[in-house]
């Protein structure tokens, strides 16, 4: 086999430009570009106590532009990216953690996912109750 | 004749060859198969190699998935070969090519050198804890401490989660999803020792801080190793590993030579 001319010629094929953007990338290619929206919406939150710390006539401008139909626009289109951020990332958690033994036996892997979906939803709803509470009394 | 044996229905199969000898590069070349229900793509292409093009050239063994030779790219998806049905392609024309992020040594053939490497380079074995005579009996297990690392115990070698992951394709030289599964394998397995040594040949770039979390490696899987989950949990262990050098002790248990 040592003899001879070797007729070895691998061939590299070159990885898909826009691999990203295809299927079964693409639900992974958001979800990272959805964390984006993420900082946007903290820095219209870091935004907001930066306008509250300048003093009244700042907060009050804040308000006003958070009220407006543009930035209700806005917040909706963070919202849903917000959300996708959640529901896939949760979809990947138990991947990212050591494999969850409760009595001797593996946690599924969806199960991990559902609880985790749940916890937000249910932290989600109670501080969304808590603001509502509070704004009633205020 | 009954239904399954029945071969009057055909499938066109593109298949990507590539001849070092005679091609500059891979082509696609169409073949026309009859098939029956119960035929899979690697008969089909065992079909093409006895009765059309006997220069066709694919890997495979056992045609039960348990040994891994025949992952392919079947409509651009990793798969084996003899774990699908001919049947689910049809009536469309099917495109066969070689595994993807992979050097095609000829035809559906890949270099698998690199991979084989890989795996040696994490210790593939267990190394004891506590090496004592066979007279003192076997290490012993509870079934908690199995499930921590069963999953990981059925990698068969298959690549297809190479072929999945886009970081490998950027990067030829990251250690990839199947060797970490390996690597987990042993480092979660209770009777094991050599946890530190194995840690030792992941960190940096080439090892777990490739991956970028996309997961497609377990979602290929044709055993349910979940890849990405060994990829992720030694992200963790890896950065553990940083912080805790100047503290930990030095001691490392010998390797087996």
């Amino acid at each position: 086999m040592s003899e001879g001319i070797s007729e070895r010629r691998p061939f590299h094929r070159p990885q898909p430009r826009h691999w990203w953007a295809h299927k079964p990338y693409l639900a992974y290619t958001l979800r990272e570009l959805c964390g984006v929206a993420v900082a946007l919406y903290g820095a219209i939150l870091l935004a907001g106590l930066v306008c509250l710390w300048r003093g009244q006539a700042a907060f009050d401008l804040y308000r006003r532009v958070l009220g407006s139909e543009a930035s209700l626009l806005v917040h909706l289109a963070l919202l849903a990216a917000v959300l996708w951020h959640v529901v896939t990332w949760f979809q990947i958690l138990p991947k990212t953690m050591p494999k969850l033994i409760l009595g001797g036996r593996l946690v599924p892997p969806r199960a991990v996912t559902a609880l985790a979906l749940l916890l937000a939803f249910v932290c989600s709803a109670g501080l969304l109750a808590v603001v509502i509470v509070i704004g009633a009394f205020a | 004749m009954s239904e399954t044996m029945d071969r009057s229905k055909t499938i066109e199969l593109r298949v990507l060859r590539y001849r070092p000898a005679s091609d500059s590069e891979p082509v696609f070349v169409s073949y026309r198969v009859p098939y029956s229900d119960d035929m899979s793509v690697l008969q089909a292409l065992q079909s093409i190699k006895d009765s059309q093009d006997g220069s066709l050239s694919f890997r495979w063994s056992c045609r039960m998935a348990i040994c891994g030779s025949c992952g392919m790219m079947i409509n651009g998806e990793p798969k084996l070969a003899c774990n699908t049905f001919v049947r689910d392609l049809a009536p469309n024309a099917a495109t066969i090519e070689p595994l993807q992020n992979f050097p095609i040594e000829r035809d559906l053939v890949v270099t698998v050198g690199d991979f084989v490497k890989k795996i040696e380079s994490i210790y593939p074995y267990i190394i004891p804890k506590v090496q004592k005579p066979i007279e003192e009996g076997a290490y012993l297990q509870t079934p908690a401490q199995m499930a921590a690392y069963e999953s990981f115990s059925d990698c068969i070698n298959c690549m297809l989660c190479y072929a999945a992951c886009p970081q490998f394709g950027a990067n030829p030289d990251f250690i990839g999803p199947g060797a970490m599964a390996m690597l987990q394998r042993y480092n979660a397995d209770s009777r094991d020792g050599g946890r530190q040594l194995r840690l030792d040949q992941i960190n940096g770039e080439d090892g777990v801080w490739s991956c970028t979390a996309v997961g497609i490696c377990s979602e290929v899987c044709p055993k349910a190793v979940d890849p990405a989950n060994a990829v992720n949990q030694n992200k963790t262990n890896s950065a553990l590993d940083f912080f805790l050098r100047a503290v930990r002790p030095q001691a490392k248990p010998e390797p087996r030579s």
